[in-house]
């Protein structure tokens, strides 16, 4: 084990954690707008809408993210309207290429915490909402909603983690994040097993943050549920 | 013991009931029943489970829309039409939303809502829905949750009050929204028998100021006290209405006296 190189490794690849949060981050936010649409469509008693997006979540659940993020990175580029339309420039980029995989892929899997959360809503609140005279949108957003946010912070908190670990599959397509770095290091050096080590670190220590943070969020966002005993 | 003052024939209609249907797939749970609640009466709706009182009462603000007949609520009637599939549904949502304002509503389980404190509650629907100032309504939430006895409790959450708080609560809560008429679905029969009392006494308070209440209940001693009128259900039926002192006491139908006979420890 070559310590002196796997110390010298750790700025070169904590250099690429800002591209990883960038993946991370940038995927989870469009993800969470996706998620948003979907579970609203498959929960709006339109049968095509309805149909349409369980398709989406049956495949990109169904099918492994690397698989995704090749046919998007590889397989768009052959069309030539891609290519000819204003998403090209995006398009072949591998950083957003990278983004659009991570996005549909957490997208699908939040979409169905949140769906789920929604129908875990006790009707008995929803009753007493609309007993008062609550529009159902106002129904939506005081009561079903927050209840249902709140709900599904432990599940999404895992999609999180499960997220920042698969960012790594960017490196695939040349994309400089940790693992990519880390790849990059250990081609010219051969220390593969110290350099994956450090690497494994950073998305431990990553990670380790992340888990922190949301177990603080469901703190903040359930007093209710501290105040019992 | 207090008596409720029998209906005043004058007094204006508050809740009229016509010919209602209700049919739950194959099951028709009311079979015809009409029923008038005027200003200031205490209509109790008894009966043995699945004779429809729930229903009945689920109907009168449109948690269940009636397959037939009419439900006009102070003088206006609520639009009903058919929909996709031969279902019945409200002609125009918003009417609904409307009138369901004027119409507070106890449930037996509370279904207070769990992310928001007791003041909360009670200030939701005012603010929301109503469009009073915030100030406005917490004062007045204040106020009514003195007057349930639980004003110490306003800013805890519903896991940490016992089931007759939050009851109380929820009572709270829909006067909260000053309704024309208080409708309330069995709301002492979730309750540990210690804690049925102190909600009895809420709904009592209640009736004796005079407001316009509708209820479902078992509790056939309490029924007998503050109704002015109690109506038995069979069946999807209306068995046999009149006033307390008849119904509960020398019934005309075999089966009311039946029912009582069950209910006998209640009503003593």
């Amino acid at each position: 084990m070559n310590w002196e190189l796997m110390w010298d490794s750790v700025p070169t690849l904590l250099g690429g954690v800002p591209v990883t949060l960038e993946l991370v981050g940038l995927a989870l936010l469009f993800g969470a707008v996706v998620a948003f649409a979907v579970a609203m469509l498959r929960l709006s008693g339109n049968r095509i809408a309805e149909r349409a997006m369980a398709a989406y979540v049956f495949v990109f659940r169904g099918t492994p993210l690397l698989v995704q993020i090749f046919l998007i990175y590889y397989g768009l580029g052959q069309f030539a309207f891609v290519r000819d339309s204003f998403l090209w420039p995006f398009l072949r980029e591998p950083f957003w290429c990278a983004i659009l995989a991570l996005t549909l892929n957490t997208g699908a899997y939040t979409s169905e915490i949140l769906r789920g959360a929604i129908l875990s809503v006790p009707l008995g609140q929803v009753e007493a909402a609309r007993a008062c005279g609550m529009s159902r949108t106002l129904v939506f957003r005081r009561i079903v909603l927050p209840v249902a946010i709140r709900q599904m912070l432990p599940a999404y908190g895992n999609e999180i983690i499960l997220m920042v670990k698969a960012s790594s599959l960017a490196s695939t397509i040349t994309l400089l994040e940790i693992t990519g770095i880390a790849r990059k290091v250990i081609a010219q050096s051969f220390a593969v097993f110290e350099i994956f080590i450090v690497a494994g670190t950073i998305y431990l220590l990553l990670n380790f943050l992340a888990s922190r943070a949301i177990r603080y969020a469901e703190w903040r966002m359930t007093p209710y549920l501290r105040a019992r005993g | 013991m207090h008596r409720h003052p029998p209906t005043n024939p004058n007094a204006p209609e508050a809740v009229v009931i016509e010919d209602l249907h209700k049919r739950f797939g194959e099951l028709e749970v009311l079979k015809g029943v009409s029923l008038t609640a005027r200003e200031g009466d205490v209509i109790t709706l008894i009966g043995s489970s699945g004779s429809g009182k729930s229903t009945l009462l689920r109907c009168i603000n449109m948690l269940e829309v009636p397959d037939e007949g009419r439900v006009v609520i102070g003088g206006e009637a609520i639009g009903l039409k058919k929909g996709r599939g031969g279902r019945t549904v409200p002609a125009d949502v918003r009417q609904v939303d409307r009138i369901r304002t004027r119409l507070g509503m106890v449930f037996q389980n509370f279904n207070l809502w769990t992310h928001m404190t007791i003041l909360e509650n009670v200030i939701e629907a005012p603010v929301h829905v109503l469009g009073v100032s915030r100030a406005e309504a917490i004062d007045r939430a204040r106020m009514l949750l003195d007057k349930v006895g639980i004003l110490s409790k306003a800013e805890s959450y519903p896991i940490q009050l016992s089931g007759g708080q939050q009851q109380r609560a929820a009572i709270a809560r829909a006067l909260a929204m000053q309704p024309k008429v208080m409708l309330f679905d069995e709301p002492t029969s979730a309750l540990d028998p210690e804690l049925v009392g102190e909600v009895l006494l809420v709904i009592r308070q209640l009736a004796e100021e005079g407001n316009t209440m509708i209820l479902v209940t078992h509790e056939m001693g309490f029924a007998r006290e503050v109704a002015s009128e109690v109506v038995f259900l069979h069946q999807g039926r209306i068995e046999e209405q009149g006033p307390p002192d008849k119904v509960l006491v020398n019934p005309d139908s075999e089966r009311v006296r039946q029912f009582l006979s069950r209910h006998l420890s209640g009503a003593a």
